[in-house]
């Protein structure tokens, strides 16, 4: 029999939560007494929705009597501070904030623990929890390490993490500037070409804003065009396959996004990208629905009021990201059950709608389908819509992602971006880099 | 006076062994590492010794060499730059003047700034869009320039931000060393007929070289082993325009997870620095005299 990955999803969910099912009452209201006085460390990046998230804390120590303590860093800074503080025999961590290329990393070098045991454990389940009411394909992305390609949904497929902090991709754009200049919403890429040069050449300000930074930066803007124009890192035989018609086709619509955008994309981090639209600077966004939170907050915006959301433009196929954040509990941690209740707290249903409504990222349907929510954050029609074409192998999480991802990728479609090199010189002169380190990883390609 | 070897032993002693512990200890560690294959995150009994494959790894990939002439081009950038303008600060404020205390303290605060800071600080005043650089360059109806979009330009940024960090270390030993200048000597100058110039050049400078070269020295060091500002305002881009030395080993190590050819970049790194220290020793050793 095959299942599909959301039926796989499914039954994976009803399994590990199912055993938590006939505990309720007594058990339920004293799952915080024996942790009470006790500490749990939070390790998380400094970004809107863990900005959101600390707001809740002093909620839950009230609660459960639990005490809260956040180690809070530069998102660049994460990694190797979790990689020392998860190697050593204990460490200070209960509870860590990952992104979502690390968690195939993570699980290989064995320094984070599977979640089954802690929902299968009575003492500590929330019988109210309901994992199915979590996006499924933000569950699969941030969680599932173990599946088919090593990060998909399937046979094998443990959960190590939760979703907290995760996104697609959608298009914002300037209601105002569209209705000016009589411009059509882009739906397709064709349309978003053309778009592109009308509104540089008569919106007054930069078409799309977009990342283009060195490293990961430019090639998570390379890989939001990639997917929808039916490209891919690699071929189903791990092939290096980024330099095809597709992967070509995708950088040199970056290259276009460049010249017609706010001046100085391939400076460009996520913050900067951000700004520029949040500033006025550009007429279309077209990356995380993060970005939601702020856009409408006058201390941080000037284009109040005047965005509007669209799907992710359809390429060959229609696609949208899938990425983010996630929770998981270290192998070494000294309260693993405290930190897994703290988890649990933060993903539930109660709070997960606590945190949006702070600016923080849905995780739950039962969030974006919230009628006040939806009230404050009309987007969510558009964002569930996209979710539905989520594509969970939008990269390939691979332990190794991130050295192709930083070292290699990185460097090439940045020189691209620059015009240091064509798009297909770009291309095809990391081939060979990306195919030795995907050999020394063991691939025998 | 005889002095026992006993007694040089026990004084010397506790000295020497902080010096190996902090400083031998881990340099040692670097060269053991370079002959394993190892992963942050892995124990360490997993590591492989793989002898001398991870020197030639690091010797054998060009992007190592590309990060090599960057260094030694942002060093000798920087370095020149905050030499000239540290001396030419502290020869104009070694004098009393009314307020200097302020002045003196105004140009040493760049250096007190945590590098992360700094980083941060000229990330915004580089911006493009709203970017201080670019809006007083507008005042001088100078076009906004992409400074951190531009190969060059993100060169050029790097080194401004070096030099402002750093030209207050120069200043601030130099107005040391000038303070120590024998006011007999240069009056001697003066009623044998030297002008400024000659003073200055002929008779000060020489009389601090021994200051100038331990002061460059330091300067090349800390030149060769800077991360934090790049890593924030270029994170080595664009392409690999910015990627220094120091980054590209913690890139190697940190997301490339090769902890051993990191190691062997490290101790070509190493080389390096050891070499251009000697250099710059040579031009003038305050400990010669004292062999």
């Amino acid at each position: 029999m095959t299942l599909d990955r959301r039926t796989l999803i499914k039954n994976a969910s009803i399994t590990v939560f199912g055993a938590g099912l006939p505990f309720s009452g007594a058990i339920a209201q004293n799952r915080y007494a024996k942790y009470a006085g006790k500490s749990v460390t939070i390790n998380i990046p400094a970004h809107p929705h863990y900005d959101a998230m600390s707001k809740l804390l002093p909620e839950f120590t009230k609660e459960t009597g639990i005490k809260v303590e956040v180690d809070k860093l530069a998102i660049g800074r994460l990694k190797e501070k979790q990689l020392l503080e998860m190697s050593k025999p204990q460490g200070d961590y209960d509870l860590a904030c990952y992104i979502v290329m690390w968690k195939g990393e993570y699980v290989s070098k064995n320094l984070v623990q599977p979640l089954e045991p802690f929902f299968a454990n009575a003492a500590l389940a929330d019988p109210a929890y309901d994992m199915k009411d979590i996006i499924p394909i933000y569950l699969e992305n941030l969680g599932l390490v173990g599946g088919p390609k090593g990060y998909l949904a399937g046979p094998g497929a443990k959960l190590y993490g939760l979703p907290y902090g995760a996104e697609t991709s959608v298009l914002a754009y300037r209601r105002d500037v569209f209705a000016k200049l009589n411009l059509k919403v882009p739906e397709t890429y064709d349309d978003f070409s053309k778009a592109l040069r009308v509104l540089k050449d008569q919106s007054g300000m930069g078409a799309l804003s977009s990342r283009g930074q060195a490293g990961h930066q430019c090639v998570h803007a390379w890989l939001l065009h990639l997917n929808p124009l039916g490209g891919g890192v690699f071929d189903a035989q791990w092939k290096p396959r980024f330099n095809d018609k597709a992967g070509v086709a995708a950088l040199k619509f970056l290259q276009d996004v460049v010249a017609t955008g706010p001046a100085g994309i391939p400076g460009f981090g996520q913050g900067e990208a951000n700004t520029a639209f949040l500033q006025g600077q550009a007429a279309m966004y077209l990356d995380s629905t993060s970005l939601a939170g702020v856009v409408n907050d006058p201390a941080r915006s000037k284009v109040v009021g005047n965005v509007s959301w669209a799907m992710h433009p359809m390429g060959t196929k229609r696609a949208s990201q899938s990425g983010g954040l996630g929770l998981t509990i270290p192998k070494n941690a000294k309260n693993p059950e405290a930190g897994f209740l703290l988890m649990q707290w933060l993903t539930s249903k109660e709070q997960d709608k606590a945190v949006t409504r702070l600016g923080g990222a849905p995780m739950r349907n039962s969030t974006m389908t919230n009628v006040d929510l939806v009230r404050q954050y009309p987007e969510f029609v558009v964002f569930k819509e996209a979710l539905k074409y989520s594509n969970p192998d939008w990269r390939p999480i691979i332990p190794v992602w991130d050295r192709i991802n930083v070292q290699a990728l990185g460097v090439g479609i940045s020189d691209a971006l620059t015009g240091k090199k064509s798009a297909e010189d770009a291309l095809n002169g990391m081939v060979p880099q990306v195919t030795q380190i995907m050999r020394e990883a063991g691939y025998k390609i | 006076m005889r002095v026992s070897r006993w007694t040089t032993a026990i004084y010397l002693g506790p000295a020497v062994l902080v010096m190996a512990a902090a400083c031998l200890y881990p340099v040692l560690t670097a060269f053991q590492l370079a002959g394993f294959k190892w992963e942050m995150g892995t124990p360490w009994d997993s590591a492989q010794w793989v002898g001398l494959d991870n020197f030639a790894a690091a010797f054998g990939n060009e992007q190592v060499w590309s990060s090599l002439w960057t260094t030694l081009l942002f060093a000798g950038v920087c370095v020149a730059a905050e030499m000239v303008l540290g001396i030419a600060l502290a020869l104009a404020l070694e004098h009393p003047v009314r307020g200097m205390a302020i002045f003196r303290t105004i140009f040493i605060l760049p250096m007190m700034i945590a590098p992360i800071a700094v980083g941060l600080a000229w990330r915004y005043m580089f911006d493009a869009q709203f970017g201080l650089i670019n809006a007083v360059l507008g005042l001088f109806n100078i076009k906004a320039m992409t400074w951190l979009a531009d190969p060059t330009l993100a060169f050029v940024a790097i080194v401004i931000a070096d030099i402002w960090q750093w030209t207050p270390f120069v200043f601030i030993m130099m107005l040391a060393a000038l303070a120590s200048v024998d006011g007999a000597v240069m009056e001697a100058a003066r009623i044998d007929g030297a002008n400024w110039w000659q003073q200055i050049f002929l008779v000060k400078l020489p009389m601090v070289m021994h200051v100038i070269a331990i002061t460059l020295m330091m300067r090349l060091i800390d030149a060769f082993r800077v991360l934090e500002v790049v890593y924030v305002l270029t994170f080595g881009g664009p392409g690999n325009s910015t990627e220094i030395l120091a980054l590209h080993i913690y890139k190697t190590a940190f997301v490339g997870q090769q902890m051993g050819v990191a190691a062997a970049v490290s101790v070509l790194l190493l080389v390096v620095v050891a070499g251009l220290s000697w250099a710059a020793l040579r031009l003038s050793n305050p400990m010669k005299d004292d062999a």
